[in-house]
């Protein structure tokens, strides 16, 4: 492109000051969004890069991550299932069951809160800190044990070799520190807005069936009321992106238990109330975006909904029933539920339109994608 | 910055022409089980332990006046001029989670004296409770004490079991407002402040599990545990002993895990 370089130093000054601000402002990396889709928030001292990328991809599928060898972030979070792991709940390397299920990493670089329930956690490098070091329960099992991460990250030659390049700045760049911010930056590139729906919005009017089009419609209706809690470009309340003026975040009881009448839920699971102890958090728990939705069953933060079917039942009904057992209690009457689980008629053909919108919102490129695949 | 701003203040202080004479001090943990000794990988009458470490800030000796606080001398590992880890497992026998080293002691310095009395606070004070875990130094670097989805560190682990029970109990801020890394407010700060009226230095503190076992051992589960949730059904009688009202967060210095080594 460029042949002759007049005034060399000159040149290198120049482009050096060019990179500067590219990496400042962070769009010196391609997130290869479709036109008109916002950039996700980076956060300023992890600036996204392709070698930092590639550092992340392989440390979120190295075993070596845990304290047995058995586990990597990519155990629970499987590309062909939305990055879930079609399990209720997760269950570590140590095979404790987590109290709740792998959510689903598509586009959480665009969530304003990560995990079910937790309002303090905005960031992925901080997220990311829980399954590696978490004793209660053991995900990974690494507390205590930064010193064989530490030791990993220098004798890989990989992780060496590119660490280097990725935090040029960093004296001894084979830390702890440097390994989540690459794990984070991976992770955030999993951005793709690739789904028919998208393409019909995008203009191509048969990406969809017209039962699905029917569906779309019902979805985003006063009738059924998803979409105040499943809105926006993510399909969730709690969505925020490099240009958002506004901390848009929700957590809502839904009427998935009442346990005795008294509103309560498991005391495993109680959702924001575990972190706050305020009644009025009981069972609210963040609305997780429905991009993928098909591919992630089973549904809900404890995997206790099946199918689709049983999710569309559940809010047909504004609410869960248990009529024996230990949780017994009918969740429409649930005093902490969110208003707009207040139940509504639905037709068998409605059901299948519905469905069939849902369906719709899976994105075959986030699943296949080689970018996001195993690289060992 | 605040470690920062202290490490500085310290240096002032010990280079003042004025200053009066320096006094180092040591206070020494042990831990007992009522009045056995504990020791991982030792099987006592009551049982073994499994795990205790916590942190110890404002450390504070009583001259009959005042409250004479004790700058803690920062070293690479134990000690940072604000916080101390004391370590008594040493991740032999059922402290198998634990780690190798071990701290027993807190060291400092106060003006010479004649001190009778001290208070102690369990746990890491809030700004540096709440920055950043992996950019911190010793001993806030510590993975295994830090607790990343509440934000904040675990001032206290202690564990403890027998053949037919396991109780554990992690005290940390809880309830806390704001976000990761920018943390505005703890309702429930449980950080527990020790006051020992009768200690003179030398003295050794007994930190007795059987308080906080004997708590845990009225509840029907026999593996109950307490990771500091304001709303954990099973932490109300633990935090008793450490002098904390679990239903409010308050505090009164009844604690009774710590006291003077007999």
């Amino acid at each position: 492109m460029i042949r002759r370089l007049l005034l060399p130093a000159t040149f290198i000054v120049a482009i050096g000051v060019v990179l500067a601000l590219l990496a400042a402002r962070d769009d010196g990396y391609d997130w290869k969004l479709p036109a008109a889709y916002p950039v996700p928030a980076v956060p300023s001292d992890n600036p996204m890069s392709d070698v930092k990328v590639a550092i992340g991809r392989r440390l979120f599928y190295d075993t070596r991550l845990s304290l047995n060898d058995s586990t990597a972030c990519a155990t629970c979070h499987v590309q062909s299932r939305a990055f879930t792991d079609g399990r209720p709940r997760s269950v570590g390397a140590t095979g404790e069951v987590h109290p709740r299920g792998a959510m689903s990493l598509v586009n959480s670089a665009y969530a304003s809160r990560l995990t079910w329930a937790n309002t303090l956690l905005d960031k992925l490098e901080d997220q990311a800190l829980t399954p590696i070091f978490g004793d209660n329960p053991v995900e990974m099992g690494m507390a205590g044990r930064d010193g064989d991460i530490v030791d990993l990250l220098s004798s890989d030659p990989f992780y060496a070799e590119n660490l280097g390049k990725a935090f040029p700045r960093d004296e001894d760049p084979a830390s702890v520190l440097n390994a989540v911010r690459a794990i984070a930056a991976f992770v955030r590139s999993i951005v793709s807005f690739d789904s028919p729906y998208d393409r019909y919005l995008r203009g191509d009017p048969d990406a969809i069936s017209v039962s699905a089009q029917r569906g779309m419609d019902l979805f985003f209706s006063e009738r059924l009321e998803c979409f105040h809690c499943h809105g926006g470009f993510n399909f969730t309340d709690s969505s925020t992106h490099e240009s958002a003026t506004v901390d848009s975040v929700g957590y809502h009881n839904n009427g998935l238990y009442n346990i005795g009448g008294e509103g309560d839920y498991p005391s495993d699971n109680t959702g924001l109330y575990d972190m706050t102890g305020l009644a009025s958090d009981m069972g609210r728990f963040k609305a997780p975006s429905l991009r993928n939705i098909a591919v992630t069953a089973p549904y809900m933060h404890d995997g206790t909904l099946a199918t689709l079917d049983d999710v569309i039942d559940h809010y047909v009904r504004g609410g869960r029933a248990i009529t024996d057992g230990p949780y017994a209690g009918d969740g429409r009457h649930n005093p902490y539920k969110s208003t707009f689980v207040r139940g509504f008629e639905l037709s068998d053909v409605e059901r299948g339109d519905l469905r069939a919108f849902l369906e719709s919102l899976t994105d075959a490129r986030a699943l296949n994608d080689a970018r996001w695949s195993n690289p060992w | 910055m605040i470690g920062r701003r202290t490490v500085l203040a310290f240096l002032l202080l010990g280079t003042a022409g004025c200053a009066p004479e320096q006094l180092e001090l040591s206070v020494s943990f042990a831990p007992v089980y009522g009045s056995e000794p504990l020791a991982c990988g030792a099987e006592t009458d009551a049982g073994r332990l499994t795990d205790l470490r916590f942190y110890v800030s404002d450390v504070r000796l009583f001259d009959g006046e005042r409250a004479v606080e004790l700058q803690l001398v920062a070293d690479d590992r134990w000690q940072a001029p604000y916080v101390a880890l004391i370590d008594l497992e040493d991740g032999t026998g059922a402290c198998q989670n634990g780690t190798p080293g071990t701290n027993d002691t807190l060291t400092g310095r106060v003006p010479a004296g004649d001190y009778r009395g001290i208070s102690i606070v369990l746990g890491v004070p809030f700004e540096p409770n709440h920055a950043d875990p992996l950019s911190a130094m010793p001993p806030l670097d510590d993975s295994a004490m830090h607790w990343h989805w509440r934000s904040g560190y675990k001032f206290l682990r202690a564990g403890f079991e027998t053949d037919t029970r396991n109780h554990w109990l992690h005290l940390g801020s809880a309830g806390c407002e704001g976000r990761v890394q920018a943390i505005t407010h703890c309702r429930f700060p449980n950080r527990v402040t020790v006051t020992l009226q009768d200690y003179v230095p030398g003295d050794t503190l007994a930190v007795d599990l059987a308080t906080l076992f004997d708590a845990f051992a009225a509840a029907p589960d026999p593996t109950a545990s307490c990771s500091s949730g304001p709303a954990e059904a099973s932490c109300p009688e633990p935090f008793a002993m450490l002098g904390i009202d679990h239903a409010s967060g308050s505090r009164d210095e009844r604690q009774r895990l710590v006291r003077l080594a007999e």
